[in-house]
């Protein structure tokens, strides 16, 4: 008995010995390059769900194109490995999600998406000194705080904003001023107030009345009476700022109960820049117009990459690219400061001249933070596409404004 | 006495060790998540365990001490210290009006719920248009470590914070439930029509119940707060509080000391366990949850605390025999 056990002890050390040269062995070989690992953190659960997911594809494109092309040289090829991290739709949960990432011992965070996630996030990974890019979050706050290691890729609340309302102005006296009166329509929380206030005091200066301004929570299911108040008020032009669902729902009661105003021009509008809309209330979506991010037309990575998401399946969101340029932005970031250690890398971020990007914004210059090229486009949906109608020097559509009874 | 404080003690000792035992701060930053959590829950026991009145809506004093802390530093730059201490006497009187409105007009049972939970929600929508909270943008608090400013750089201090209040509630509960007070709650629970016939001054003992259980919740907003420095409306007053206020003590075992803080450390460890083993699937930690909670209603229905004594009157019994 006692010899047996003997033996079986004698083996198993054998094997156990064999194992761990087994193990260490490749790790030798692979000690050249190690991976490089890259934070990205997404609400894939939750009330924001939706963009979590699109967020997600256009940062795993990156890191597969990246990786494709040789990974980073300035470290030997080192390939670059997504550490992701469910946000939860909520603060606390991105907080925790970043909290894992730097024990896991990421070089940065890409991601967020909802301003609160953002802010919340980002300020877990200054604790850390750890590099955060926000993706989408436009509050002007997640910039204006004086955290060293937050930088925002795409443009800000006041910028949206700004550009929104002088392409307004454009748009309306290339046609001949044919609008006068404004309704206002605004989901309740962080952006659709904000932006509803703002407008509120903008556009009579710049010779809009606004008739009304009607506010809605998120989510509502029924838009009958916003449909109503806007027929009773007879506007010219409707500016929305709600999230998928609700203005999909009101644009389609719109339709169903014909109220045409000349048109809806949509800002940061969670469905007017989005081809689920587009394909599935094809005849309500057309002629809306929105001002929002959008990948710059003209780059043939950006069209590839539409073509590659659009065959798998999934619809194209403007979440895609600019996730897809944050993780470029961050690979570049890596490659010019040769390291991963964080201070470098977020010293490279601050200095980035990064232009390899899909968006319409040319090289990346950051003033605390802020992208000062980040911008937004303004976009149609015509037929069964949404076109560029502004600005015009790489618009791919004419706006078509008032729109056709 | 030492029978009655005893186990709470050792709970408590035994928890404030973990922080010298674990390092990550992942698993730190999940045990203040779930302190928060469990001090909201017992604010809610002890007026829905103790004192038999259901509430939907601790969200509106959890909510209230949140805004309390982060407006008083954010707009006049009072100390955080000072701000968390006025923070949980504004949530108990925040409880103390909802309170004397709703339990003088002889609200019981489901309309008292609905009243509260209506409460929680015109404060969230008050709350989402002013622009004194900061509206829809939500309070920042300043990143600003230090001791003095109620931050720290170590995750471990919070553990600490929360695990004194907690621990400190925990044996004011107990206190609570072993003194007169106790049993005219208990009364009230049971029948409060019987309770009023013995000389109980039930709208009194509810209006006591109902301020301190408000303070507590509002505790752990203005925790929430300090923690994660951000707040806006929905965080403050939204549903998802006033559910997990509710939800713990009825998983640990509702009018228990322990209960709330079981239940929360059971809902929120279980679901952290499965996210440390099935990663890679985006919210199955929230689909145990839900598991867990149908477990709980369907099988303990006394919660974990109904649970364990039944399992301690099983032992006895066997070993008697």
């Amino acid at each position: 008995m006692t010899q047996k056990t003997e033996i079986s002890r004698r083996g198993l050390l054998a094997t156990a010995a064999t194992g761990a040269a087994a193990i260490a062995m490749p790790s030798l070989v692979r000690a050249q390059a190690p991976a490089i690992k890259v934070g990205i953190l997404q609400p894939v659960t939750g009330a924001l769900a939706y963009d979590g997911q699109q967020g997600q594809i256009g940062a795993e494109a990156a890191i597969k194109a990246i990786n494709d092309a040789g990974g980073i040289k300035a470290l030997g090829g080192a390939k670059l490995e997504m550490v992701f991290g469910d946000a939860r739709s909520t603060p606390e949960g991105g907080t925790a999600e970043v909290e894992r990432m730097q024990a896991e011992g990421v070089v940065a965070v890409v991601g967020g998406f909802a301003s609160p996630i953002c802010l919340a996030a980002s300020q877990a990974a200054a604790r850390y000194d750890l590099p955060y890019i926000v993706d989408v979050g436009v509050a002007d706050s997640i910039v204006t705080r004086g955290l060293k290691n937050t930088f925002r890729f795409g443009p800000g609340f006041g910028m949206v904003t700004k550009t929104a309302l002088e392409n307004l102005a454009k748009l309306n006296e290339a046609a001949g001023k044919p609008a006068k009166t404004v309704v206002l329509v605004h989901e309740d929380g962080l952006f659709g107030s904000g932006l509803a206030k703002l407008m509120q005091a903008e556009l009579p200066k710049m010779g809009f009345e606004v008739l009304d301004t009607i506010a809605h929570p998120t989510p509502a299911r029924d838009m009958s009476n916003i449909a109503l108040q806007i027929r009773s008020k007879n506007p010219d032009l409707v500016i929305p700022s709600s999230y998928y669902g609700e203005f999909a729902l009101l644009a389609r009661t719109m339709q169903q109960q014909r109220i045409r105003p000349k048109g809806i021009y949509a800002v940061l509008n969670g469905a007017a820049s989005n081809y689920r809309f587009v394909k599935e209330f094809n005849e309500a979506a057309q002629f809306v117009m929105d001002c929002n991010h959008w990948h710059d037309p003209r780059k043939p990575v950006a069209e590839a990459l539409r073509k590659q998401v659009e065959a798998s399946g999934k619809f194209w969101t403007y979440n895609i690219p600019l996730n897809y340029s944050c993780v470029g932005l961050l690979a570049d970031a890596i490659e010019k400061a040769g390291s991963t250690d964080k201070a470098k890398v977020t010293e490279a971020l601050a200095n980035s001249t990064y232009a390899g990007h899909i968006m319409p914004y040319g090289p990346t210059k950051f003033v605390n933070g802020q992208n000062q090229g980040g911008a937004p486009v303004n976009t149609q949906i015509q037929g069964a596409d949404i076109k560029v109608i502004f600005p015009t020097d790489f618009a791919d559509a004419k706006p078509v404004f008032p729109r056709p009874a | 006495m030492i029978r009655a404080y005893g186990p709470a003690i050792v709970l408590i000792a035994a928890a404030a060790l973990v922080p010298f035992a674990i390092t990550a701060n992942t698993v730190l930053n999940f045990i203040v998540f779930a302190l928060i959590i469990a001090l909201a829950a017992q604010g809610w026991n002890v007026l829905g365990g103790l004192a038999g009145q259901f509430s939907f809506g601790h969200a509106a004093f959890f909510g209230s001490g949140a805004y309390t802390t982060a407006l008083l530093q954010t707009h006049w730059g009072v100390n955080a210290w000072v701000a968390f201490a006025l923070s949980i006497l504004l949530a108990g009187a925040v409880g103390w009006i909802i309170g004397f409105l709703s339990f003088r007009s002889g609200l019981r049972g489901s309309y008292f719920a609905l009243v509260t939970l209506a409460f929680a929600e015109v404060l969230r929508i008050l709350a989402n248009a002013s622009t004194f909270t900061g509206g829809a943008a939500g309070t920042l608090v300043k990143l600003d470590m230090g001791p003095a400013n109620f931050q720290f750089a170590s995750r471990a201090a919070f553990v600490w914070i929360a695990l004194a209040l907690v621990g400190f509630v925990l044996i004011a509960t107990i206190a609570i439930m072993r003194s007169r007070f106790g049993a005219w709650l208990t009364a009230v629970r049971e029948n409060e029509d019987a309770a009023r016939a013995l000389g109980v001054d039930t709208l009194a003992v509810k209006l006591k119940a109902i301020t301190l259980s408000a303070a507590i919740t509002g505790a752990a907003g203005a925790l929430y707060v300090q923690y994660y420095l951000y707040l806006d409306a929905s965080i403050a007053y939204g549903p998802w509080i006033s559910i997990e206020a509710l939800v713990a003590p009825i998983v640990g075992g509702i009018g228990t000391a322990f209960g709330p803080i079981l239940g929360a450390a059971a809902l929120h460890g279980f679901g952290e366990l499965t996210k440390l083993f099935a990663g890679g699937i985006p919210g199955i930690d929230l689909v145990l949850y839900g598991l867990l909670l149908i477990a709980t209603i369907a099988f303990a229905p006394d919660g974990i605390m109904g649970l364990l004594k039944r399992l301690a009157s099983v032992f006895d019994r066997r070993r008697t025999r």
